[in-house]
């Protein structure tokens, strides 16, 4: 049985949602911040909360 | 092809690229899992030229800054012979101590600025010390300034020296590091309102409050 289209807008609502963050994601890492408070990190647990506590970090060097 | 297979290939996508940033967080660029593995996933037949930035696992640490590994703590401080002059005597010593140059507390005097920012009638004329700062630059030294609590003042004492002035002690001195549980100072006025050559968290609270001057590594 297929999903209902109420269930199609809910999921594309969420994958809106997913897509904000991993821009914004990429423009914390296009400014230097790769782990702390608005970092990639921080975006990566909001799109995962599941990865927290998971990840080794071993961002880049920003001069 | 459905809007339902859309959705499920747009979710494993949105997977892919999650992954992706997970990879770049943990310094995974290449090979196997990696970014680059992710994005051949994500559109098969990528031509990709890899190159992986520096990570902080091979950066070296940063090197101390000059004045920091020639600093001597121990560096004498003499008594000041004008009552208005103690910052310039704290701004002197600092700038012995780190070897920037040789002690000169006349030409220290002529560098805060004479007598616009420093004078008989009133010493250091901006309390937070931002003159003192200033001068620091001029010999390549950064420095922060703050109105610091004694925890946070013994905390920088052990790392960096610096300056500071108490309100109610209308007196500046150098900041060496720590003695015991108070702050070891370079007091030009040894003596005065009963402070020798450290600051106890006692006379830090009766003297203060407390504008720092720190330098910076």
């Amino acid at each position: 049985m297929g999903v209902t289209e109420e269930e199609q807008r809910a999921q594309i609502t969420q994958l809106q949602q997913q897509q904000a963050l991993m821009v914004q994601a990429l423009a914390a890492g296009l400014e230097g911040r790769w782990i702390g408070e608005g970092s990639v990190e921080a975006y990566l647990y909001a799109l995962n909360p599941h990865l927290q506590g998971t990840l080794v970090t071993n961002p880049p060097v920003v001069p | 092809m459905s809007a339902e297979s859309d959705l499920q290939q747009l979710r494993e996508q949105q997977g892919l690229l999650t992954d992706s940033l997970s990879r770049m967080v943990q310094g995974q660029w290449v090979g196997f899992p990696s970014l680059e593995a992710d994005l051949e996933a994500l559109s098969p037949g990528i031509h990709l030229n890899p190159r992986p930035p520096m990570l902080s696992s091979e950066a070296l640490p940063p090197e101390a800054p000059d004045w920091l590994a020639c600093y001597e703590p121990d560096t004498v401080m003499h008594p000041q012979v004008y009552d208005w002059t103690c910052s310039a005597c704290a701004l002197d010593w600092v700038l012995t101590a780190t070897a920037r140059r040789g002690t000169d507390r006349e030409q220290t005097v002529y560098e805060i600025g004479y007598p616009e920012n420093i004078n008989s009638a009133y010493g250091l004329m901006n309390g937070s010390g931002v003159e003192l700062q200033r001068v620091l630059a001029d010999y390549g030294i950064g420095s922060g300034q703050g109105w610091l609590t004694f925890d946070q003042v013994y905390a920088l004492a052990g790392v960096v020296p610096g300056m500071m002035s108490g309100g109610a002690w209308y007196h500046w001195v150098a900041i060496r590091g720590r003695d015991g549980e108070s702050l070891w100072i370079a007091n030009s006025a040894p003596g005065y309102q009963s402070v020798w050559s450290s600051l106890s968290r006692a006379d830090f609270n009766r003297l203060g409050p407390f504008s720092v001057v720190w330098l910076r590594r």
